[in-house]
C-alpha cells in the first residue's frame, strides 16, 4: 500500500486514509461496524454474502464495501434506513433455510451467524414454509458436516485452496441446493481442519468434539502448540479438568498463526487425559523386575541416592543428563542447571537429532518471523518438507506466492508438494543438500556441485540471479539435512546477498516445538550428543537422567544401550521404549497442565499456560528436577513458580534478557529472542570441510520423481498421536465405510487400531 | 412459423430462406465474406470500430450496451492476447433468434467474428453455445471447417497477414452462463459463477486477458454495417438504436416466429394485431412480455392505442424494455399469477447460488408461490413478495437477481387482480406449510 494519503468522508466525518485502502477495512478501523461473512482478510474476494453493503455517493446501487478501494473525495454512508433494511434482509435470507435449532448445534454460542442476527437481524420471522433439508454427514474422520447450516460464504473452499493448496473441499450443486463437499469420497487432504476453524456457522464441525460440550462451559486458555517448531498459538478449551478441544478461533486467541492450525495441533490432544497416562512415580527396585508405584518422596530420594552413588563410583561425567525439544524452556533450563551445577557433568544433550548450535553460533542475519515469510519477495527452501513438518511455514510460503507474488525456489531431492508453487525447482540427487549449500557459499563451486547434484550449473546461477534481483525480503530456509559446516555457511549467507534494497532473513526448520528453546537453554552445548551418550553406556556413561524418551532413530541399532546402564531415571507421560529400561519413572505433566514457554523457529518466545490441573500425580518437569536438586542439597530457588524459573533464564541467557512472563502476555504481539548476530566470519575452513564432504558423496543416484503423499509425516503415529483413534484411521489409509453413514468414531471401534503395530515415529 | 423481415429489407434474415443457406457457397454468392474482404483491403482496426460507433448498434443480448464503445474499451497496448467470445448461450425464456441465425446462416456469424477479431487484434476466438444447442455446434463446426478450407480462417486470411482461429464450446445447461463473466468462468473450465466487475472483460476477461463478449445477433449485424457503412445502417433505425432487430415472437398469436424489424418500428399494437396475424382464436390481448422473461410484463392497455415504438427508448417509455427481444404474447386465458410462478421457478432453478439474495430469495419466492397455489395464500403475501423482490433487487452480485425480481414486481403491480384472486380464495386463513 502506498504512503500517499487521500481523504474519505464516512458518515459525514472526514478521514485521511492510505491510497489503495479497502473501504470495509477503513470503516471498521474508524469505528464504523460493518457486518460480513464472506470477507476474510488475505483470502480472495468473494462479495457474495452481500452483508457489507454501503451507500457511496454517485453510485446507483448500494455497494459491497469489501470490493471498493477508497478513492479521494469518496463520500460513504454506512448507516441509514436503506442500508439497515438491506442488512436485515440478507440475514433474513440466510436464516430462511437455516435450521433455528441453535441449542443442538455445536457452534451455538460462538456462531457468527447467531451473533450477526442478534446485532443486525430482524425481530420476527416471516418465513413459514418448509426449510430445505440435507442430511448430516462426516466428510472425514475429523470433519463433520451439517450442510443445512451453510451460508455459502466459501471461506472453507478458499482456505483449502489458498492456505493449504489442497483444493479438497468445493461447492457442488446449484442455487439453493448448493452444498459444500468433496469431489467424492472422504476429504482427501491433510485434515488440517482449518475449514472448521473459519466456518462462521455450524456447517463444518470438529468431528472429534461432536456434541461433547458447549462452548460456554469451556474455560479457554491461550497456549502454544506442542507439536512442530512453528509454535502456533491456540486456545485450549477445558471443562472440569478435562481438555475438550483445541481451536485457534481469533475471538479466543490472536497469535501469529491467525486462525491456522494443522491436524496435530487441532486434533492431536487426546493424549492429555488419556487413560494410559502414568498415575504415580514408579520404581524398579531390581533390574529386570517390575515398575512398582511409589510416592514422590520415595522416588526422588531413591533417584538422588542412585545418582549420587554413580557419581561417587565413576565420577560426575559418568552421569548423563538428557533434555528434550518437546518440553519447556523452564524444564530444559532446570535440567541444564542440574547437569552443570548439581551433578557437575559435561555430558548433557537434548533428544533432537538436528542440533542448531552451528547455525546460531554463526548467525549472520535475523530470523524471519512467519509474518516476514508471508510478505517476502523471494523464498529459498533448502531441503525439508514444511507441508508435512512445519505446516504454518508452508501456509505462509503458499500465501507469499499466491497472494504476494513471491518467488519460491525449492532445492530438494524429491518433488515435495510446495514445488507446485515454486518459480524454480532444483531437483537434486538424494543426500546432496550439503553440496547445494557449498555451491551457494561460493560461485566457483557451482560447476562441481552441479555435477554431484545431477543438475545444470545454470540452475544455480539462475537461483543466484533471482536472489540478487530481489527488492525486499529474501528468506532462506533449511531443513535438518544440513551438517554443521553447511549450517555455518547458511547462517552467513546473508553477508553475500544483502543489499540496500534487500534484507536477508533466515528460517531454520527444526522438527520440534522447542528445538530452538532447547538450544537456547544450552542443552546442545554438552560434550556428547545423545547418540554418543547411548554408544557410551556401560563404559563412560553409567547413569542417565532423561526428560522425555529417546527418539526411535536414536534407539534404532542401539537396542541394548539402555540395558547397559547402572541407573536410568525418566520423566514421561506414558510408558515407552525408554521407560521399559528405567529404574525410576517420574510422571510428568503435559503442556496443557503447566506454565512455561516454548521458543519457535522464528525465535518467538511464547507462553504455555496451564489449562487443567496436572492429571493424577504428574508434576511439571522443572519442578521434578528442582526437587531432585533439593534432595541432592541444592536449592534452585524456584519455589513453586514457573515465572521464577523464567526470570532466572532471562537473567542468565543474553538472548532472553529483559523478558518476563508479563512481557510475553499478549500473544498478538509476540516477542522475538534477541540472538547475537555475529560479524562476518571467515568461511574458508567450513567451505573446505564441506568440499571434503561433497567429494565423498557418490557421483550417481536416482532422483525420486514421486511427490510424497499428503499426510505421510502428519498422519504418522507417534507416542502422542497414538492416543487419537482418528490418526489410526488416517494412517491406515482413511478407509471410508461405503454403505452406512456412521460416525467415524463408531467405525474406529469396529475396525481401526489395525495399524497400531506399524506405528513407529517420534512425532 | 414465420421467419422474415417486416418494414425493412432483411439483413440478418436475408439468406435464411435460401436452399443450403448454411453452405459457404450460398453465403458467398449472396454477398458473403465481402465485408471481411473490404475490412482487410481498406480498413484499419480503428476504422472498423468507428463504423461500429456510427452504426449505433447496441448489444442484442439484453443489456443494449453500444457495441462500438464496448470494442473501444479494449486496451490497444496490452501485451496480453485478446479474445472475441460469441455469447450463443441463448437461454432467456421466450428467446430463439440466435438459434435460427446460427442454424440457417452460420457463415454470417463467422464473418462477424472475423471482423471483430481484426478490429480488436484477437487471434483466438470462441463461440460459447448453451448445452442444449448441441446440434448447433455441429453446424458451426462444419461451417468453420468450410471456412478454414477456403482460407477464411487460420493463418493469412484471404492472403493477408491477418490470421485468427475460432473454436466452439458448449456449456452444460446453466442459464447463468449467459452472463458474460460467468460464461468466461465456464469457458475456462470453472464453475459457472459470475465474476466481480470491475475489472470488466474488456480489460480482464478470458484468462485475465482483454476480451469482448458479444451476442450472436450483435456479431451477425457487423458484416452488413461494414458493407453499407455505419451511417446507413444507423439510419435503418433510430438515432440511438441503429439498424434492425430480430424478435422471437411466441404465445397467443396466429403467426409466431422470428421477425426482423427496423428499430423504431411503429407500433407494437400493429405488430401484434397485423404482422403476427392477430390474436389466436380471436381472444383478447391481456399481456405482453416484450424482451424475454427478465423484463417488466406489460398490460394490454399499455399497448393498445398507445403507439408504442419498438426500439430501446420506445419500449422503456411504455414501461418495459427490449431485453433479448423474446416477445411473449398472452391472451385473456392466462393467469398472470401462474405465468409468474412459472418464471420464478425458472429463476430459482437457474440461480447459481453465489450470492445470498438471489439464491435464498428465489428459493423463498418459489415456496411462497407454491403455497399460494396450494390454496394457502394470505392477504399479506403480495406485500411479502414485493418486499422480497425489493430485497433482491439491486443487492445481488449479478443482474440475475434483478431479472428474477422484475417480472414479479411488475406482475403484482400491473395484474393485482390475478394475485388477489389467489389470496382471497384461500382454503383457510390460517398459516400452513
Amino acid at each position: 500500500m502506498s504512503t500517499e494519503v487521500i481523504k474519505v468522508n464516512i458518515n459525514s466525518k472526514e478521514f485521511e486514509v492510505p491510497k489503495g485502502a479497502r473501504l470495509i477495512d477503513v470503516c471498521r478501523d474508524k469505528g464504523f461496524d460493518i457486518p460480513s461473512f464472506c470477507y476474510y482478510s488475505d483470502l480472495a474476494l468473494q462479495a457474495s454474502c452481500r452483508m457489507c453493503l454501503v451507500r457511496i455517493e454517485k453510485m446507483p446501487k448500494l455497494q459491497t464495501s469489501c470490493t471498493i478501494i477508497c478513492t479521494d473525495g469518496m463520500i460513504v454512508t454506512t448507516q441509514s434506513e436503506e442500508i439497515e433494511k438491506a442488512q436485515r434482509s440478507m440475514l433474513e435470507f440466510l436464516l430462511a433455510n437455516h435450521p433455528l435449532d441453535c441449542p443442538v448445534c455445536d457452534r451455538g454460542g460462538e456462531c457468527e451467524l447467531q451473533e450477526m442476527t442478534f446485532d443486525w437481524g430482524g425481530l420476527e420471522e416471516r418465513f413459514i414454509e418448509k426449510k430445505n433439508y440435507a442430511p448430516e454427514k462426516y466428510l472425514s474422520p475429523m470433519v463433520a458436516n451439517d450442510p443445512q447450516r451453510c451460508i455459502l460464504c466459501k471461506r472453507c473452499t478458499r482456505v483449502c485452496d489458498e492456505w493449504m493448496g489442497e483444493d479438497a473441499i468445493e461447492a457442488g450443486g446449484r442455487g439453493a441446493n448448493t452444498v459444500i463437499g468433496t469431489y467424492g469420497g472422504w476429504l482427501d487432504c491433510s485434515q488440517c481442519g482449518n475449514c472448521i476453524e473459519v466456518c462462521p456457522t455450524g456447517t463444518l464441525l470438529d468431528g472429534t468434539y461432536r456434541h461433547q460440550a458447549r462452548p460456554w462451559e469451556l474455560a479457554q486458555t491461550i497456549s502454544t502448540c506442542s507439536y512442530c517448531s512453528d509454535g502456533c498459538e491456540m486456545s485450549l478449551g477445558s471443562r472440569a479438568g478435562e481438555l475438550m478441544r483445541i481451536v485457534a478461533r481469533d475471538r479466543y486467541v490472536n497469535g501469529h498463526n491467525g486462525e491456522f492450525l494443522c491436524i496435530k495441533g487441532r486434533f492431536g490432544h487426546p493424549f492429555v487425559n488419556h487413560e494410559d497416562r502414568l498415575r504415580t512415580p514408579l520404581i524398579r527396585y531390581k533390574k529386570g523386575g517390575k515398575l512398582i508405584p511409589a510416592t514422590w518422596d520415595e522416588a526422588i530420594r531413591y533417584t538422588a541416592e542412585k545418582l549420587k552413588a554413580a557419581a561417587a563410583a565413576y565420577g560426575p561425567d559418568a552421569l548423563g543428563v538428557v533434555g528434550s525439544p518437546r518440553i519447556t524452556n523452564e524444564a530444559n533450563y532446570a535440567l541444564h542447571k542440574f547437569a552443570t551445577e548439581v551433578v557437575g557433568t559435561k555430558n548433557y544433550a537434548a533428544t533432537d537429532a538436528f542440533s542448531l548450535k552451528p547455525f546460531f553460533d554463526n548467525l549472520g542475519a535475523p530470523l524471519a518471523t512467519h509474518r516476514d515469510i508471508r510478505y517476502a519477495k523471494t523464498i529459498l527452501l533448502i531441503g525439508g518438507e514444511p507441508e508435512e513438518l512445519q505446516p504454518l511455514t508452508a501456509k505462509q510460503i503458499r500465501q507469499a506466492v499466491s497472494n504476494g507474488a513471491a518467488k519460491l525456489i525449492v532445492i530438494n531431492s524429491v518433488p515435495i508438494r510446495l514445488v507446485e508453487h515454486a518459480a524454480q525447482f532444483i531437483h537434486i540427487r538424494p543426500g546432496m543438500e550439503n553440496a547445494a549449500v557449498w555451491a551457494l557459499g561460493h560461485s566457483s563451486n557451482e560447476t562441481t556441485a552441479a555435477q554431484k547434484m545431477g543438475i545444470e550449473a545454470n540452475e544455480l546461477s539462475a537461483l543466484r540471479q533471482t536472489i540478487t534481483e530481489t527488492e525486499g525480503d529474501v528468506v532462506i530456509m533449511f531443513g535438518g539435512e544440513l551438517n554443521a559446516a553447511a549450517q555455518m555457511i547458511v547462517a552467513q549467507l546473508a553477508n553475500s546477498f544483502r543489499a540496500d534494497t534487500r534484507r536477508v532473513l533466515l528460517h531454520p526448520l527444526p522438527l520440534y516445538n522447542n528445538s530452538v528453546g532447547a538450544h537456547d537453554m544450552g542443552m546442545m552445548n554438552g560434550a556428547m550428543s545423545v547418540a554418543e551418550m547411548l554408544d557410551a553406556t556401560g563404559s563412560s556413561i553409567r547413569a542417565l537422567y532423561v526428560a522425555g524418551s529417546f527418539l526411535p532413530e536414536h534407539l534404532r541399532g542401539r537396542e541394548e544401550a539402555l540395558a547397559k546402564l547402572d541407573f536410568l531415571a525418566v520423566h514421561e507421560l506414558f510408558e515407552t521404549d525408554t521407560t521399559a529400561f528405567a529404574d525410576v519413572v517420574l510422571p510428568a505433566a503435559s503442556f496443557a497442565e503447566i506454565d512455561g514457554t516454548f521458543t519457535n523457529n522464528d525465535g518467538l518466545v511464547q507462553r504455555v499456560r496451564q489449562s487443567i490441573p496436572p492429571v493424577h500425580q504428574a508434576k511439571p518437569d522443572w519442578m521434578i528436577t528442582a526437587a531432585l536438586a533439593a534432595e541432592l542439597g541444592k536449592d534452585f530457588g524456584f519455589q513453586m513458580s514457573a515465572s521464577a524459573v523464567f526470570r532466572e533464564i532471562a537473567e542468565r541467557i543474553p538472548a532472553y534478557s529483559g523478558l518476563r512472563y508479563p512481557v510475553l502476555k499478549d500473544e498478538s504481539n509476540p516477542v522475538q529472542a534477541r540472538y547475537n548476530i555475529v560479524e562476518p566470519r571467515d568461511l574458508s575452513s567450513a567451505l573446505n570441510e564441506l568440499k571434503q564432504t561433497v567429494a565423498a558423496l557418490p557421483d550417481d543416484g536416482e532422483k525420486s520423481n514421486v511427490t510424497p503423499r499428503v499426510g505421510h509425516e502428519l498422519f504418522k503415529i507417534g507416542t502422542l498421536t497414538d492416543k487419537v483413534s482418528q490418526f489410526h484411521l488416517l494412517a491406515a489409509g482413511n478407509p471410508r465405510p461405503d454403505t452406512v453413514r456412521v460416525s467415524p468414531l463408531y467405525q474406529i471401534t469396529v475396525d481401526a487400531k489395525l495399524e497400531r503395530d506399524a506405528a513407529v515415529s517420534g512425532d | 412459423m414465420f421467419i422474415g423481415a417486416i418494414g425493412c429489407e432483411p439483413l440478418q434474415l436475408a439468406r435464411v430462406h435460401l436452399e443450403n443457406s448454411r453452405s459457404l457457397d450460398v453465403y458467398r454468392k449472396n454477398g458473403g465474406y465481402q465485408a471481411i474482404k473490404k475490412v482487410l483491403d481498406s480498413m484499419s482496426p480503428d476504422d472498423v470500430i468507428n463504423e461500429l460507433k456510427k452504426s449505433a448498434l447496441r448489444g442484442r443480448g439484453g443489456a443494449g450496451f453500444p457495441t462500438g464503445m464496448k470494442w473501444s474499451f479494449v486496451p490497444k497496448d496490452s501485451p496480453k492476447p485478446k479474445y472475441v467470445v460469441c455469447n450463443a448461450d441463448e437461454s432467456e425464456p421466450g428467446t430463439f433468434k440466435d438459434r435460427y441465425l446460427m442454424e440457417r446462416d452460420p457463415h454470417m456469424l463467422i464473418e462477424g467474428m472475423l471482423i471483430a477479431a481484426y478490429a480488436l487484434g484477437a487471434k483466438t476466438n470462441y463461440i460459447y453455445t448453451r448445452g442444449e444447442y448441441r446440434y448447433l455446434i455441429d453446424i458451426m463446426d462444419v461451417a468453420l471447417e468450410e471456412a478454414r478450407a477456403a482460407g477464411l480462417l487460420g493463418n493469412k486470411i484471404l492472403g493477408t497477414e491477418f490470421g485468427c482461429e475460432i473454436y466452439t464450446h458448449t456449456g452444460a445447461g446453466a442459464y447463468i452462463c449467459g452472463e458474460e463473466t460467468a460464461l468466461l468462468s465456464s469457458l475456462e473450465g470453472m464453475r459457472g459463477h459470475p465474476r466481480m466487475k470491475p475489472p470488466f472483460p474488456a480489460v480482464s476477461g478470458l484468462y485475465a486477458a482483454p476480451t469482448v463478449v458479444n451476442n450472436v445477433e450483435t456479431l451477425t449485424a457487423v458484416p452488413d454495417i461494414i458493407k453499407m457503412g455505419g451511417e446507413a445502417y444507423q439510419k435503418l433505425g433510430t438515432e440511438k438504436s441503429g439498424g434492425t432487430k430480430v424478435w422471437s415472437v411466441s404465445g397467443h398469436v396466429n403467426r409466431p416466429g422470428v421477425y426482423e424489424l427496423p428499430m423504431g418500428y411503429d407500433d407494437m399494437e400493429k405488430f401484434i394485431m397485423e404482422d403476427c396475424g392477430g390474436m389466436l382464436g380471436g381472444k383478447q390481448l391481456k399481456a405482453v412480455i416484450p424482451g424475454g422473461s427478465s423484463v417488466y410484463i406489460m398490460r394490454a392497455d399499455q399497448i393498445i392505442g398507445k403507439d408504442v415504438r419498438m426500439d430501446y427508448e420506445g419500449i422503456v417509455a411504455a414501461g418495459s424494455s427490449v431485453g433479448s427481444g423474446g416477445f411473449i404474447v398472452m391472451d385473456e386465458t392466462v393467469d398472470v399469477f401462474e405465468s409468474t410462478k412459472n418464471l420464478t421457478e425458472f429463476y430459482k432453478h437457474e440461480s447459481c447460488g453465489w450470492c445470498t439474495p438471489c439464491r435464498e430469495g428465489t428459493d423463498w419466492l418459489v415456496k411462497v408461490f407454491k403455497r399460494i397455489a396450494a390454496g394457502h395464500g394470505r392477504p399479506e403475501d403480495a406485500q411479502l413478495m414485493l418486499d422480497l423482490c425489493d430485497n433482491i433487487e439491486g443487492k445481488s452480485f449479478c443482474p440475475l437477481g434483478d431479472a428474477a425480481a422484475w417480472p414479479i414486481q411488475s406482475a403484482i403491480k400491473r395484474f393485482p387482480e390475478d394475485f388477489r384472486k389467489h389470496l382471497v380464495t384461500s382454503i383457510d386463513s390460517g398459516v400452513s406449510t
